[in-house]
């Protein structure tokens, strides 16, 4: 149940961040103190590594009332446990793949590589990620239902 | 010698010899045209064994219930050696612990026709035994169906999203939550399934849509890279789900991104756990 | 009460009369099987198969069912769930209905009741359909019941060929879903000799023989004999068996909470499962496959017996039918009785294993 306003124009999504602590998050962290304006629309969760998101904290993120999920790490080669990344990397594939296919439309799960040092880029990525998940509405199809 | 008499004198000569204490076969089922997983340990009940087009269990699935210090034999059709070739890989068996009786696979049929995974298979014979039982199956050594079989997604990656949503989710709907398809999958090996956590809980235990699709959906991904498309999940389900489509998505997903089939090399390591510096990011901003 | 005759067209106007005070189900057919759904017209039904996929037993005891829901922040209060509407369950077969006759004992037969059970019960009329063409995976009669058998049921309907004779009472239906009863012409000799007929030809078809009373015993000696390792092997310890199973009873509660409203669902759980029994410190009484298929079987032909004086298998043959690895109640019964040292009566093994002669 999305309590985010629904309607058309002023449609406020509310979106789950999972940001990798040595990167992203820094990167987030940043924008905040270079007081870089972006849209309000993120919940963010520190993660020590973008190969600690289990699909499991997206879907879910989804099913409890999220718009859309951002998941960020560091650049591949910049991984501050080495290839946490790449290995992140080849899931995400497969779960944004599964889940266009299963019909979640395409945009409403993003990805993105943010480092420590772009504080300008991460507000980029989010005013992109909140305009397509507003364009796309509200989440209506994994969401939590009720059995019988 | 048919096939059928040659296993299963093969099975009563390693029994016999005591080269293994268990042959890990099919017997005949109560009802005519079922087969049973059939677990021999004595030369003289090799007779049970038969291998027909409805021997459709993988029986690799039973590997890791064996304690690892007993040798066992195994009847392996191409799918069933491939899922032992994924098991090898993820050290939940040891080759050195396996006779591995290879038969090439004719299909198996399900109600008179052939079951669905079958339809799409590009490995009958199997791709590792110790001896073949019987011919392998003659044709061309490739895993690529597409020239010869309509793409069985085609019909499902046609529809638009909202469509496609709807028809998996009416597909689903219909699970009852039994795990059929997880049990007699040879992957499906974790002391405690994610369905069974509740601290945290992943999944709702109920079979509400949302957990149904949540269910498949997370089951699909921890296929990524390990299921064979035997299509046991899918003839084991009680109530006709598609599983097919699920499976053979992650599988094509892995294949065309990461260029691995699963199952074929044990040397190589399962897909997803593993890296190219140069996997493709095109959906990474 | 003596039995009626029921023309179809009759029985049809009566289902549409019921839908319209009430809720009628029945057999439907879904892609290649039935399942129970509700329906408006008898048109909808279809009585072709022997069984539904799911038992009756799934409308009394359902899948998921909502036990109440609440609030966080007003504890002690719970909000109940909806009244059950009344309802009719048409073409139910002899072997679901004495499911569910068996399923009232285990519900509130044993001093306390499970008022969510209860409350549908109380609501539902079940009206059977004899068999008269028993499927090959049938054995209703080999433990105590019949093609043609009335116990559970409001109402037998036997189809005589467009008619059907009804044996009960469907005033009492009637009067239940608040409308008039209809007045059902009395069956006459032929009638009644046809049906014996047919209830006599079904239960010839059936040749599957169970000594109950002596399974019980020899299964009251056997918690440690080792066939029950030979029993299991095949066994995947899915739910395939139990969920389809028209007595099997077992239940799970969770508790779903979100942004301080919940609710407290409760949900079919198997005993195969491994972690079924398994305790909060680790211990796991039924550890093995071979301790849980063991517990299934017992739980059929020797707990109940001990509990409420009756075998729980109604021999309607759906766990052979659907389970992922072939194993069949049936086979397993005379895989016992020939490790538990006895005979069966000759008959019964020649018909089961095609020989003569075979030692015991």
């Amino acid at each position: 149940m999305s309590t985010s306003d629904t309607s058309a124009a002023s449609f406020e999504p509310k979106i789950v961040a999972f940001l990798c602590n040595w990167c992203s998050y820094a990167g987030a962290d940043l924008a905040g103190i270079s007081r870089i304006q972006y849209p309000p629309s993120i919940r963010v969760i520190r993660v020590p590594c973008s190969g600690r998101v289990d699909p499991f904290y997206i879907l879910k993120a989804l099913l409890f009332g999220a718009d859309g999920v951002l998941v960020s790490g560091c650049h591949p080669g910049d991984c501050h446990y080495l290839t946490g990344n790449y290995v992140a990397r080849r899931r995400f594939a497969v779960l944004n793949d599964l889940l266009d296919f299963a019909g979640i439309d395409q945009g409403r799960v993003s990805f993105s590589w943010v480092s420590a040092a772009e504080g300008e880029r991460f507000a980029e990525v989010v005013r992109e990620v909140t305009e397509k998940v507003r364009q796309l509405g509200p989440n209506h199809k994994l969401v939590k239902q009720e059995c019988g | 010698m048919s096939r059928e008499d040659q296993l299963r004198k093969r099975a009563r000569d390693l029994l016999a010899a005591r080269e293994v204490v268990m042959v890990i076969g099919y017997r005949a089922g109560r009802r005519p045209g079922t087969t049973v997983p059939a677990f021999i340990t004595r030369p003289e009940d090799t007779d049970k064994l038969i291998f027909n087009d409805r021997c459709g269990a993988n029986l690799t699935a039973y590997l890791p219930r064996i304690p690892k210090t007993a040798k066992v034999a195994i009847v392996a059709k191409g799918c069933d050696s491939r899922s032992i070739v994924a098991l090898l890989k993820e050290k939940q068996v040891e080759r050195s612990k396996l006779v591995i009786l290879g038969v090439g696979c004719e299909g198996i049929k399900v109600d008179g026709q052939l079951s669905d995974s079958c339809t799409t298979c590009g490995y009958p014979n199997p791709v590792i035994f110790d001896e073949m039982v019987g011919e392998t199956r003659d044709m061309t050594e490739t895993s690529d169906v597409s020239d010869r079989v309509p793409d069985p997604l085609a019909d499902l990656e046609s529809l638009s999203p909202d469509e496609r949503w709807h028809s998996l989710m009416e597909d689903v709907a219909r699970c009852i939550r039994c795990y059929a398809c997880r049990q007699v999958c040879p992957n499906c090996y974790c002391p405690t399934c994610f369905v069974d956590t509740n601290n945290p809980q992943w999944v709702g235990k109920t079979t509400a849509g949302s957990d149904n699709m949540l269910f498949h959906l997370m089951r699909a991904m921890h296929m990524a890279g390990r299921c064979v498309e035997c299509g046991t999940c899918h003839r084991a389900c009680p109530m006709g789900i598609d599983l097919m489509k699920f499976n053979r998505k992650v599988a094509r997903i892995v294949r065309d991104r990461f260029g691995t089939v699963a199952g074929i090399d044990p040397d190589e390591p399962p897909a997803l756990a593993a890296f190219d510096p140069n996997d493709r990011q095109e959906f990474i901003k | 009460m003596k039995p009626g005759i029921i023309t179809a067209e009759e029985l049809a106007r009566l289902v549409t009369e019921w839908a319209r005070a009430g809720a009628v189900y029945a057999p439907v057919r879904v892609r290649d099987w039935t399942e129970f759904r509700r329906i408006s017209s008898l048109g909808e039904a279809d009585f072709s198969r022997i069984n539904t996929k799911l038992p009756v037993r799934s409308l009394l005891f359902p899948q998921c069912e909502t036990m109440f829901r609440f609030k966080t922040d007003e504890p002690g209060r719970v909000e109940e769930p909806p009244e059950p509407e009344p309802q009719v369950i048409l073409g139910v077969r002899p072997c679901d209905a004495a499911g569910i006759a068996l399923l009232d004992k285990f519900f509130s037969g044993q001093g306390e009741t499970d008022t969510y059970y209860q409350r549908r019960r109380e609501k539902t009329m079940l009206i059977g359909l004899a068999c008269n063409s028993p499927a090959d995976t049938c054995f209703c009669t080999a433990v105590l019941g019949s093609p043609s058998g009335t116990r559970g049921l409001d109402l037998l309907l036997t189809d005589l060929g467009g008619r059907y004779l009804a044996e009960g009472d469907i005033a009492e239906v009637c009067r239940r879903f608040g409308i008039g009863s209809p007045s059902l012409a009395e069956a006459g000799d032929a009638d009644l000799a046809r049906k014996k007929e047919l209830a006599d030809k079904a239960a010839a078809t059936i040749t599957q023989q169970i000594d109950t009373g002596k399974l019980k015993q020899l299964l009251d000696a056997a918690d440690n004999h080792p066939v029950w390792e030979e029993l299991s092997l095949p066994c995947v310890n899915c739910a395939a068996c139990t969920f389809v199973c028209p007595t099997c009873h077992c239940f799970d509660i969770t508790d779903e909470t979100r942004k301080g409203s919940g609710a407290r669902i409760r949900v079919w759980d198997t005993c195969q499962s491994c972690i079924y029994s398994q305790h909060a410190s680790g211990h796991n009484p039924r550890a093995t496959p071979a301790s849980r298929f063991r517990n299934r079987t017992m739980d059929k032909f020797r707990y109940t017996v001990d509990m409420i004086g009756e075998v729980s298998c109604v021999g309607c043959g759906r766990c052979g039918v659907e389970c992922p690895a072939g194993i069949d109640i049936r086979e397993t019964v005379e895989t016992l009785f020939a490790a538990l040292g006895t005979k069966q009566t000759k008959d019964a093994v020649q018909k089961a294993e095609g020989k003569t002669g075979k030692q015991q």
